[in-house]
């Protein structure tokens, strides 16, 4: 039988010291960037540009090769915590991708946060942010990944409340941490539910130890040796599932799903490029990096779970992404959408395709927020010495193709890309993620139909609020100087500097295909070869079908049609775009009138679904319901009883001290009493006068001699 | 004899115990020694070799002047201090 100690005993490797490195380069930033004052921006960028370099070489390195290190961290009665490090092509990709975009943020914010006063805290930031993505990224022990999971939950706080003194954004701060902490607590469930089976928590022991466990009338059992003592763990079948579903609620929340995703709209609160690196390209994939890892411990009723929940909330999000007026808002939607695309393939099994969108969707992303920070930038300027207005709102907006010319350009690539035409990268991925749902549904059947069917009409919408947001940005008339009244302000527009262009535009680059491969077809690509979809580990009757186990012919079959109707669903969305938002169009003439959607579906997509509304009116009304019922219950019943027990205790101490007082005192006092008598009798001997003394010692004398005597 | 000596024993004692006057008890104890020393010297009739009562006695008498000369210094010192001589004034003993 397998020894548990066996499986995770210490492994270690001379390239430690590389990986410690990827951990100690952004810590140190976030460390000493605070000093550097105006130097902050050049110090940090250097930092993380070497830890790019690091990941790098270690990607050349452990590329073919997965590299485990691992070591004992402390010993709980028989159980034995470890950490380690797994360094294969997934977690390589990501520490590459994680810096990459890093470095890119790093170098725009250079130049959008220049004149911030605070902006060393801010460089500080992102290093403590770089530093906790890396302990997700690279440690294979779920303990380890949940600590880093709560650090970026921390660094996402702090950099989404950047701006404090904007109440908006404090509470936008609040609201994330508390929605992810709401998810959170599914993730420790589910980690109790692994230890408790399974007595540690290193993914290595977990998975080697979930193959040999087995489903025996209806409980799931598992039998294994722990430092020579035999274990045996079984407990109902169902908490196999319900484990599954609990380690997903921590992806919900970090990825921004669905019923938890209101918190990601109101993080834009945040500096631009701090949307583009946190809350679009990695920490919001964080989620679907560790479904990718706990991928082969989900059973068939979790994962379907997750691919219900996956296509709902894409389909929810681009709704509410139809109506936005803050370009920030409609890319904030677009990201909860598309991340739940990739939620939605990990749910279908479509590992490859899920981690494939997760890469192309974090460059056109990043692109896509970043071209919006330059047009948020460049108009910001423009409030200088002039009326206030909101550089976020596309109604001041219009025209701008002919300021921004770079921007417009990587706009478009990137947006493209997510709108998924083929010649981009979203395209690929999409595209791989339909197929597989395709297949997934037709092996399922039945109401599993419903998330294909979402997911194919999300991409009608997907291409139809991104070509709204770019003929309402970049088409037509400069709106802001008929609203200001200011016919200078066009002449006073500039394109960004090239600070801020060449990551737009090297983001835009991979947004074209060709940096996956020269291919239309997604399973040509080299990530869809790097990251092979693994093989369930759960106990057979609880597994899902695996595609993998679907020929390959199903695939061939279904993969002309898929492509076709996908495409031509694109091309749908665009057209119904460029007819109604066309320069000179009927909507896009009332649009800059109006102040929100009319129509109950259009105020039903303006307030996504009124879901916040629900939260605050009933959810959060009823937990201010019940603070003011334990307010009361502890005012009224708790104090109550404490001040009646204190009264008791004062009644107590009175009588004691009556006690005291008569029966204590007074024995002292008797005492006392009673030696003064006995000392008042002795003395009247005592007269003082000396014949007297003389006689009584004379009669003594007498005495004595007689008893002598006689 | 020793009834003479018996009685100026009860007298001496007497005097200690009536008289208020301090240099009275003197004189008193003075008579009581002096008593003893007549017992002395009429028992040492059972000793004629030696004599030893009679040369007691005279031990006696000569410790009796020392006593006396103590004695009366004290009475001087007392005097002087509580400005009276009347034993039952002095009682600054009394407890």
């Amino acid at each position: 039988m397998i020894d548990l100690l066996d499986i995770i005993s210490p492994q270690s490797s001379a390239y430690l010291p590389w990986i410690l490195a990827l951990l100690i380069l952004p810590i140190f930033s976030f460390a000493t960037t605070g000093f550097m004052k105006g130097k902050a921006p050049y110090w940090s960028s250097a930092i993380i540009a070497s830890n790019l370099l690091v990941a790098a070489y270690l990607a050349t390195v452990f590329w073919n090769e997965p590299l485990t290190i691992r070591g004992n961290w402390f010993k709980l009665g028989e159980n034995q915590f470890t950490y380690s490090f797994y360094l294969d092509k997934l977690a390589l990709t990501m520490s590459l991708i994680v810096n990459f975009v890093a470095l890119l943020v790093h170098i725009f914010s250079t130049e959008y946060m220049r004149t911030d006063a605070n902006k060393p805290r801010y460089f500080a930031y992102l290093g403590l942010f770089t530093f906790s993505m890396m302990g997700i990224v690279l440690f294979n022990d779920l303990l380890f990944i949940f600590i880093f999971w709560e650090l970026v939950g921390v660094s996402s706080y702090l950099l989404i409340g950047f701006w404090f003194q904007k109440k908006s954004a404090s509470l936008a701060a609040n609201k994330a941490f508390i929605l992810n902490r709401i998810g959170d607590l599914g993730f420790i469930t589910g980690l109790m539910i692994l230890f408790t089976q399974f007595h540690s928590l290193d993914l290595d022991a977990v998975k080697s130890l979930m193959i040999m466990s087995e489903i025996e009338d209806g409980n799931w059992v598992v039998n294994f040796m722990q430092g020579g003592k035999e274990v045996i763990s079984s407990m109902d079948g169902r908490w196999l599932s319900a484990g599954g579903i609990a380690l997903f609620c921590g992806a919900v929340g970090k990825s921004a799903q669905f019923p938890l995703q209101v918190w990601l709209p109101d993080a834009m609160e945040g500096p631009t490029p701090v949307s583009a690196l946190i809350h679009a390209a990695t920490m919001v994939a964080a989620g679907v990096y560790m479904l990718a890892r706990i991928f082969v411990l989900l059973d068939a009723q979790a994962l379907e779970v997750v691919a219900i929940v996956g296509a709902v909330t894409a389909f929810m999000a681009a709704i509410a992404a139809l109506s936005q007026f803050d370009i920030k808002k409609v890319l904030a939607y677009s990201t909860i959408s598309q991340l739940g695309y990739m939620v939605l393939a990990m749910g279908v099994g479509a590992y490859s395709a899920g981690l494939f969108h997760l890469i192309t969707h974090a460059f056109f992303k990043a692109g896509l927020f970043l071209s919006a920070g330059i047009i948020i930038h460049q108009l910001h300027h423009l409030e200088k010495g002039g009326k206030k207005f909101d550089p976020q709102d596309m109604r001041v907006m219009g025209g701008l193709r002919r300021k921004l010319p770079v921007t417009f350009f990587a706009f478009v690539i990137c947006s493209l890309a997510l709108a998924g035409l083929p010649g981009f990268s979203g395209f690929l991925s999409k595209d791989a993620i339909l197929l597989d749902l395709a297949v997934w549904a037709d092996i399922k059947g039945g109401g599993f139909y419903i998330p294909e069917v979402l997911a194919f009409m999300t991409v009608v919408l997907t291409a139809f609020y991104t070509f709204r947001m770019i003929y309402l940005v970049f088409f037509g008339e400069f709106r802001l100087p008929k609203i200001l009244g200011d016919a200078s302000l066009p002449n006073k527009l500039k394109e960004g500097n090239l600070w801020v262009t060449v990551p737009a535009v090297i983001f835009a680059l991979l947004s074209f295909t060709f940096p996956f491969g020269f291919t239309l077809n997604a399973d040509h690509s080299w990530v869809m070869e790097a990251l092979k979809t693994p093989m369930y580990l759960v106990p057979e009757s609880y597994a899902a079908t695996s595609l993998l186990d679907v020929p390959e012919e199903t695939f061939h079959g279904l993969h002309k049609t898929v492509n076709i109707v996908s495409i031509l669903l694109a091309l749908a969305g665009l057209f119904i775009a460029w007819l109604s938002y066309k320069p000179g169009a009927k909507l896009e003439k009332t649009f800059i009138e109006r102040r929100e959607p009319v129509g109950v579906l259009g105020q039903i997509s303006f307030y996504h679904w009124y879901q916040n509304s629900l939260y605050q009116n009933i959810f959060l009304k009823a937990i201010l319901a019940k603070s003011r019922a334990l307010a009361w219950f502890d005012q009224y019943v708790l104090d109550e009883a404490v001040n009646l027990l204190a009264k008791l205790n004062v009644v107590i101490a009175h009588v004691t001290r009556w006690f005291d007082q008569v029966f204590v005192d007074g024995l002292v006092n008797l005492t006392a009493a009673s030696v003064g008598k006995v000392g008042q009798l002795t003395r009247s001997i005592q007269s003082g006068n000396i014949q007297a003394q003389i006689l009584v010692t004379f009669i003594f004398l007498l005495t004595l001699i007689l008893l002598l005597v006689v | 004899m020793l009834l003479l000596g018996a009685l100026m024993f009860c007298v001496g004692l007497f005097v200690v115990f009536t008289r208020k006057n301090a240099i009275m008890v003197l004189i008193g104890i003075e008579l009581m020694l002096n008593s003893a020393n007549l017992n002395l010297v009429t028992f040492s009739r059972f000793d004629p070799q030696a004599l030893q009562g009679q040369i007691f006695s005279l031990f006696v008498i000569t410790i009796a002047a020392a006593e006396a000369a103590v004695a009366l210094a004290i009475v001087v010192k007392v005097y002087k201090y509580f400005k009276t001589s009347d034993l039952d004034k002095i009682n600054s003993m009394k407890g």
